[in-house]
């Protein structure tokens, strides 16, 4: 007989969605108790199985009224306790919304329910010759919603990256029943002026919210593939080996190792692919691409390997020997599994270049706590996974593992790694966080979570070590408001109250005080019975931040210029020969830079932090801060480690010194922002703007690792690491990265780099019909080719970049990059897919010139207003034609204009200043339309009474408030004024 | 009643080994039927032994509403060992779980009593068993069944009822075309039994015997076309199958003894079945008898000789036959004969051998089917769910014909293809190639003509058959 709950929750629960959809009874709780990490238990209050996004947030209602926690939960797969409720909170499991929702193949993207099966949508678009790329050795089973909480790796996600890079946009329910838009669902191809809140989202372990639906993107299944499997006698042979394979400059689609123990477990399994059992360690290399060239690269990797030691290297002669060999490597964790009762399963991240070290070292800790290891892992990416066998049942070697786990995970950082590179911190590593993050760097964290879950019933008791439960995502929100309150006397009054606020070291968090605790709790109840329904909870009353020019009466330049020359020298500060109110300071280090914020802070100044200006200015009239802090002084390379494909330096170094350096190594940043070579990379990661070669390269928010940046107290926080891989705490870089300057200054920056490719050629057609090259050019991004970037130029943008045209004639170039044979392959096929009538095409070898000028162009031409957008690939032509009609006010003959045609980037450089009104009135009715497609469309230089005037950011998808929450989490004095697009954002 | 727990828990504690191997990936996950439908980790393989596991650990009890719901809604198909890294023996697993929920109290349900009931007292007894099949046949060739589901009478009192007319109804056999393809020899033309030296021996099983006789007579005749003899040993009782997935283990090993014994008489001789249950059980002999001092080598031997007729033919060969019009053909696999007895691509070579087939993949074909064993009567909800999405991979396919390998699964498939109208001929793969061996002529001289079938009885050795003939259902005239 099923009991009749006595827990009231569970009857308000079964009125928002139907009674089988609520497990309650505690003998059906138990095996929600634990995920794939079975170390950790808690049996839930109950579980509910919402069918749709609208019974997530009702049920999330229920629980925020009732102030209960909860995690979301998909498969059950993860390896770090993610998804249990601790506190006797609820599990929402996500595993009934499973439908496949939409497949766009001209775009290349589809649109899935969370609880969708990872491997299932590979499947389901295999038809169309797509596949989704993150492959997590759970991927028969795990969810594309754990895979965004957690950020999944997997095997191929040294060439191609993380979920973050696949997923374009996600609906999200937040811990008070909200449900907003995360991302761009029309278009990747330029930042919408927003936050990058998808990118911080993902990753974030279930406690900013839940994922429900998501637009991820799908990719060409490669057209060749060879695998190549390599065995050394000696482990140190194989690391080195991978260290030489990436620093050769080949990006193999996977890279793994395998340790003898490893190896001899799995051939003693139903995986035995027929790995030599006397070999110490074997590695798996995968190289996919075009068949062209593919077998040089495959030679190459043979040669690399033999030259380090392999005894032998076999290549896999056909598919069933190739998926034999990978089903060896995935086996490995259950072949394990048959020797040993129990494994903990280790993740941690390391510089490539330092992994024979610390592989040594396991083993030497293995030894030291009696425990047998095998080591499997992601070589590529330096992401290790050591086994340790135990028994479960000996107390006394659990102790040893735990001790060892914690030692291993202390020599990775200690070489310079992360405590996690992929399984997540959940409630396993928590502890561990402090090994790599400060107190202040755990702190903004807090802040970020408590912006996006105020009431602390989100997932609680994950990543971040603090008390558990709500209390501590209130104290931090009472914090910010105290400060805040406490800073807003501070300007009426005198100076006084702030001091202890604005001190880097105030009061920390977890040491809130009882008494303060207890008026959260109060406040936060006394606000819900205010609340009216419908709206969201708590908060906004104090987030109605004051507006930056309220600090603005205040400054006087002389005294401002006098203060601050004590901090960096008289020569370092000066006025703004367009604007008499404003100083710009350049500090020559981090400290310098703290010291002119917490005088500002203390003085309330408002701030602008700038790196070569290229932007702000550029037409004169640009206002809205007291003091620019630069970095134009910061100027130095840290590090460059060749072997890691990772350089670090200050956020004042341009791009172009950047790349020289690297380049030096045959690497680079392949970043092409709007840049006349003056670009610094702080610029280039607080605008977070790629160019035309985004296509094959992605955006900054890909290639930035870690930074360090300036709070506005003063205080400095590192964001990620070092490493390729890191999933350890929130991705706070992707926050920062496109933030505009408007939430600290990027002081250093961690770049993961590219091999600079052997050979660049172009491929250009012209015709006078711009209709015929769009054809071509959609025709050349749905074949096998690979180009880096497809760019459609008006004709006197054609003019402007150096491709010698006729004067009505657009141009397509068409870059390819890569080995020799590879390019010249492309080009020949390009080509063929260009013959169209009334175009002539040729190929071009000495080609760097026409894409530095194409980077230039927005920032040389004398124009009046430069606007982009970001579209569906597939809607570009229809964009092309509206502007081409006439009602744009645009000119034929004086435009200029680029298309990206892989991620549907427009750019529009109107130089006519005499159809102002009219090119105004129309980007604004574009705009409308853009925006209901789910794109963009953004006004990036103007007089600065338009960019006030143009409402022009991004989609929204109600992520206005969240965005006003985060900020003032991070600045709650306002410190940091913002550009009019960003300002107008945060105050919609 | 402490003591009795201790008894109990035993089958799950001599497991104890078994249920650690489990290293709580979840890989397994996504292969479960249950699971997929309800999403409830207490209907996955890993939340069942993690339940079982509870129970061993005493933090769950033996009779506990969640334990007993949610092991009795498994399938048994096993497809999570397919799926498992670890290589838990989940299928042994459940069997031990069901044998403690079984010794552990009372029957629930008036359907759980009824099927208790009829395992021990008519399954373990082969004379009462025959008695149940030629009943049960006589009023399928009477078409009582069709008769009773065209009226809509099963239907108004209990679809369950209903369905089970119609699995009935579905055991008939199919028309290929030629009205007289499969009939109009004698089993003991066919049969080649007792005392003929034989390369092989079949296991007849009382499903296949009882209503699909004509499968084991195509079976053999299949076999020895490709140069291999049968016999069936005389002695041979049903598997057993059934009373394990029921939890009655007691049962099933003292059918698995009878069984050893009876096939000792050629003890090198492989054992062909053609039910993927069967075969799946027979091959778990040597599990089940482990324990038990005199039979436990001779029953891992028994084991070890277990092969599907297809896995049989994939070892001879198999000649190739003439055309057969089956129209578009499909093939399902039988769970245990996929999971169970790992035969994933032998019964698709078999199908092969049968000339210019138009054969088209079904979608979920590794995906059970709802029907195991008596499952879609114990758990008509569930099994209809997971029959609905099988039915609809097999329209998708537009076939008009399915072989599968498994006695089950075929009437779940053909009940269910009739209950929704979807227009199907089921049948075992070995029926299409006996077909397709027939009208090559394999049989006799001018067998490809459709009246010939007298000429390919005389090519099957006679015998004097009168031994066999005691143990096997005797009056298995075949069927029309």
């Amino acid at each position: 007989m099923k009991q009749i709950s006595q827990d009231p929750l569970i009857g308000q629960l079964r009125a928002v969605v139907t009674r089988e959809q609520v497990l309650c009874e505690p003998e059906e709780l138990l095996v929600y108790e634990c995920d794939g990490l079975t170390q950790h238990k808690f049996p839930p209050r109950a579980v509910v199985f919402p069918r749709t996004t609208e019974e997530v947030a009702a049920v999330i209602r229920v629980l925020a009224r009732e102030r209960v926690p909860f995690a979301p939960r998909g498969a059950g797969t993860g390896l770090s306790g993610g998804a249990l409720a601790v506190n006797r909170g609820v599990v929402i499991e996500l595993a009934r919304m499973r439908r496949l929702l939409k497949v766009d193949v001209e775009n290349r993207l589809a649109i899935v329910e969370t609880g969708m099966v990872n491997a299932q949508l590979s499947r389901a678009v295999l038809p169309y010759g797509l596949y989704y790329v993150p492959d997590p050795s759970s991927q028969a089973t795990c969810t594309i919603g754990g895979n965004i909480a957690e950020n999944a790796g997997g095997i191929h996600c040294l060439k191609y990256g993380m979920t973050v890079d696949h997923v374009t946009a996600a609906r999200v329910v937040l811990s008070n029943g909200e449900i907003i838009e995360l991302g761009n669902t029309g278009g990747a191809g330029a930042g919408a002026g927003d936050y990058d809140l998808l990118g911080l989202f993902v990753g974030s372990e279930g406690t900013f919210g839940i994922a429900t639906e998501a637009t991820v993107r799908l990719t060409p299944i490669p057209p060749a593939v060879r695998t190549l499997l390599a065995d050394f006698t000696d482990v140190d042979d194989a690391s080195r080996a991978v260290s030489a394979i990436i620093a050769e400059g080949l990006i193999p689609a996977a890279l793994e190792m395998v340790d003898g123990a490893t190896i001899r477990a799995v051939e003693a399994s139903i995986f035995a692919a027929g790995l030599p059992l006397d070999a110490e360690a074997a590695l798996l290399v995968e190289l996919d691409g075009l068949e062209a060239g593919l077998d040089d690269e495959a030679a190459r990797c043979e040669k690399i390997c033999r030259a380090n030691g392999a005894r032998g290297v076999r290549h896999a002669k056909d598919e069933d020997e190739r998926k034999k060999l990978w089903a060896a490597r995935k086996g490995a964790f259950g072949a394990m599994g048959r020797i040993s009762p129990d494994l903990m399963l280790q993740d941690a991240v390391v510089p490539r270049s330092r992994l024979p070290e610390v592989l040594a070292a396991t083993y030497r800790i293995a030894a030291k706590y009696n425990l047998r290891i095998a080591n499997v892992f992601h070589a590529g990416d330096g992401n290790l996974h050591p086994f340790i066998c135990f028994d479960a049942r000996d107390h006394d070697e659990v102790l040893r593992v735990k001790e060892a786990g914690r030692e291993m995970m202390e020599t990775c950082v200690r070489a310079g790694g992360t405590i996690t590179g992929e399984h997540g911190v959940g409630m396993d590593k928590s502890d561990y966080l402090p090994m790599i993050f400060s107190e202040d760097d755990l702190d903004a964290m807090r802040r970020v979570r408590a912006a996006f879950d105020p009431l602390g019933i989100c997932n609680p008791g994950k990543i971040i070590p603090a008390p558990l439960g709500c209390g501590e995502a209130r104290a931090v929100a009472m914090q910010t408001e105290a400060r805040a309150r406490l800073s807003k006397t501070g300007f009426t009054d005198d100076s006084n109250g702030y001091q202890n606020v604005s001190s880097p070291h105030s009061a920390p968090l977890h040491e809130t005080t009882e008494a303060s605790l207890a008026a959260a709790e109060s406040l936060s109840t006394d606000r819900e019975r205010e609340r009216q329904p419908g709206q969201s909870v708590q908060i906004h009353e104090s987030v109605r931040a004051p507006s930056p020019m309220i600090h603005h009466s205040l400054f006087k330049v002389d005294v401002a210029s006098q203060l601050c020359a004590r901090i960096v020298g008289a020569a370092h500060v000066s006025g703004l020969k367009s604007a008499s109110d404003i100083i710009t300071v350049a500090p020559a280090s981090t400290e310098e830079a703290c010291e002119v914020l917490r005088l500002a802070s203390s003085e309330g100044w408002s701030v602008v932090p700038a790196g070569a200006r290229t932007w702000l200015d550029g037409d004169g009239t640009w206002r809205g801060g007291n003091v620019i802090i630069t970095t134009e002084r910061l100027t130095q390379i840290i590090e460059h480690e060749p072997a890691d494909l990772v350089a670090t330096a200050q956020a004042g170094v341009t791009l172009t010194d950047f790349n020289r350096v690297t380049g030096d190594a045959g690497q680079w940043l392949p970043l092409d922002p709007p840049d006349d070579g003056r670009a610094t990379i702080g610029g280039v990661a607080a605008c977070g703007l790629g160019g035309a070669q985004s296509l094959g390269y992605g955006l900054p928010r890909g290639h930035v690792l870690g930074m360090r940046v300036a709070l506005a107290d003063g205080r400095v926080v590192k964001a990620g690491g070092r490493v390729v891989k890191n999933v350890a705490g929130y991705d706070m870089c992707k926050l920062f990265v496109g933030s505009r300057g408007t939430l600290g200054v990027i002081l250093e920056l961690t770049f993961k780099l590219r091999p600079r490719p052997a050979r660049e050629a172009t491929v250009v057609a012209r015709a006078v019909d711009y209709e015929s090259l769009l054809t071509v050019a959609h025709a050349v991004i749905a074949s096998e080719l690979l180009p880096v970037a497809v760019e459609l130029l008006s004709p006197r943008m054609a003019a402007a970049v150096g491709v010698t045209v006729d004067e009505h004639e657009h141009a397509l170039l068409i870059r390819f990059a890569g080995a020799e044979r590879t390019v010249d392959y492309q080009i020949a096929r390009a080509h063929e897919l260009c013959k169209v009538p009334s175009s002539h095409v040729e190929a071009m070898d000495n080609d760097a010139h026409l894409w530095k000028n194409l980077a230039a162009v927005p920032l040389n031409q004398e124009s009046f207003l430069v606007w982009r957008a970001s579209v569906q690939p597939s809607e570009l032509s229809t964009m092309l034609n509206k502007i081409h009609v006439g009602e744009s006010g645009l000119r034929r003959d004086t435009a200029l204009w680029q298309v990206g045609i892989g991620d549907g980037r427009l750019r529009v450089i109107e130089c006519d200043e005499t159809k102002l009104t009219e090119s105004i009135s129309f980007i604004k009715k574009l705009s409308s339309k853009v925006n209901e497609g789910g794109g963009s469309l953004i006004v990036e230089n103007a007089p600065f009474a338009i960019k006030e005037a143009f409402d022009s950011c991004g989609a929204g998808g109600g992520t206005a408030e969240l965005m006003q929450r985060i900020k003032h989490q991070l600045d709650p004095q306002n410190l940091f004024s913002p550009d009019a697009c960003t300002q107008q954002r945060l105050n919609r | 009643m402490p003591e009795t727990k201790l008894q109990l828990a035993s089958a799950l504690a001599t497991e104890e080994g078994k249920l650690l191997a489990c290293i709580h990936c979840g890989l397994c996950l996504e292969a479960c039927p249950t699971y997929i439908h309800t999403g409830d980790e207490n209907d996955s393989p890993r939340g069942r032994i993690y339940l079982m596991r509870a129970v061993e650990e005493n933090r769950l009890s033996l009779s506990s509403n969640s334990f007993t719901t949610h092991i009795d809604r498994c399938l048994g198909c096993r497809a999570c060992e397919s799926a498992c890294p670890a290589g838990v023996q989940y299928g042994q697993l459940l069997e031990a779980a069901r044998s403690d929920i079984a010794n552990g109290g009372e029957r629930k349900g008036l359907t759980g009593r009824l099927t208790h009931f009829v395992l021990r007292r008519v399954w373990l007894h082969p004379s009462r068993l025959r008695l149940a099949f030629t009943l049960s046949r006589l009023m399928r060739d009477a078409r009582v069944p069709r008769l009773l589901l065209k009226t809509k009478l099963t239907r108004l009192i209990s679809p369950r009822l209903e369905f089970a007319f119609a699995l009935l109804d579905s055991s008939s056999p199919i028309k290929l075309e030629d009205e007289n393809a499969m009939t109009g020899t004698k089993a003991a033309d066919e049969l080649p039994l007792g005392g003929e030296p034989a390369r092989a021996a079949l296991f007849t099983g009382c499903v296949m015997e009882g209503l699909f006789a004509r499968v084991n007579r195509a079976t053999a005749r299949v076999l020895k076309v490709n140069g291999c003899r049968t016999s069936a040993p005389a002695r041979q009782v049903c598997c057993g199958a059934l009373h394990a997935h029921a939890g009655d283990l007691d049962g099933a090993r003292q059918l698995a003894r009878q069984n050893v014994d009876a096939f000792e008489d050629d003890p090198t001789a492989p054992i062909i079945t053609n039910a993927g249950g069967c075969g799946a059980m027979l091959a778990s002999y040597g599990h089940i008898l482990e324990h038990d001092e005199k039979y436990a080598a001779r029953a891992r031997a028994f084991s070890a000789r277990v092969r599907d007729v297809s896995q049989q033919l994939e070892v001879t060969g198999a000649r190739q036959g003439a055309e057969v019009d089956a129209g578009r053909t499909t093939y399902d696999a039988s769970c245990h004969l996929l999971h169970g007895q790992r035969a994933s691509l032998a019964p698709l070579k078999m199908l092969r051998a049968v000339t210019g087939l138009e054969f088209k993949p079904l979608d979920g074909s590794d995906v059970c089917c709802g029907g195991a064993g008596v499952y879609n009567l114990l758990e008509p909800e569930m099994s209809a769910k997971v029959l609905g999405e099988k039915l609809s991979h097999i329209k998708d396919t537009g076939a008009e014909t399915l072989a599968t390998g498994n006695p089950g699964c075929h009437m779940q498939i053909s009940a269910g293809a009739r209950l929704t109208g979807l227009p199907l001929r089921v049948c075992h793969p070995v029926e299409l190639l006996d077909e397709s061996y027939r009208r090559a002529g394999f049989y006799g001289a001018s067998a490809n003509r459709p009246s010939d079938s007298q000429a390919f009885s005389r090519s099957i050795p006679h015998d004097n058959g009168s031994k066999g003939r005691a143990s096997l259902p005797a009056n298995l005239e075949n069927e029309k």
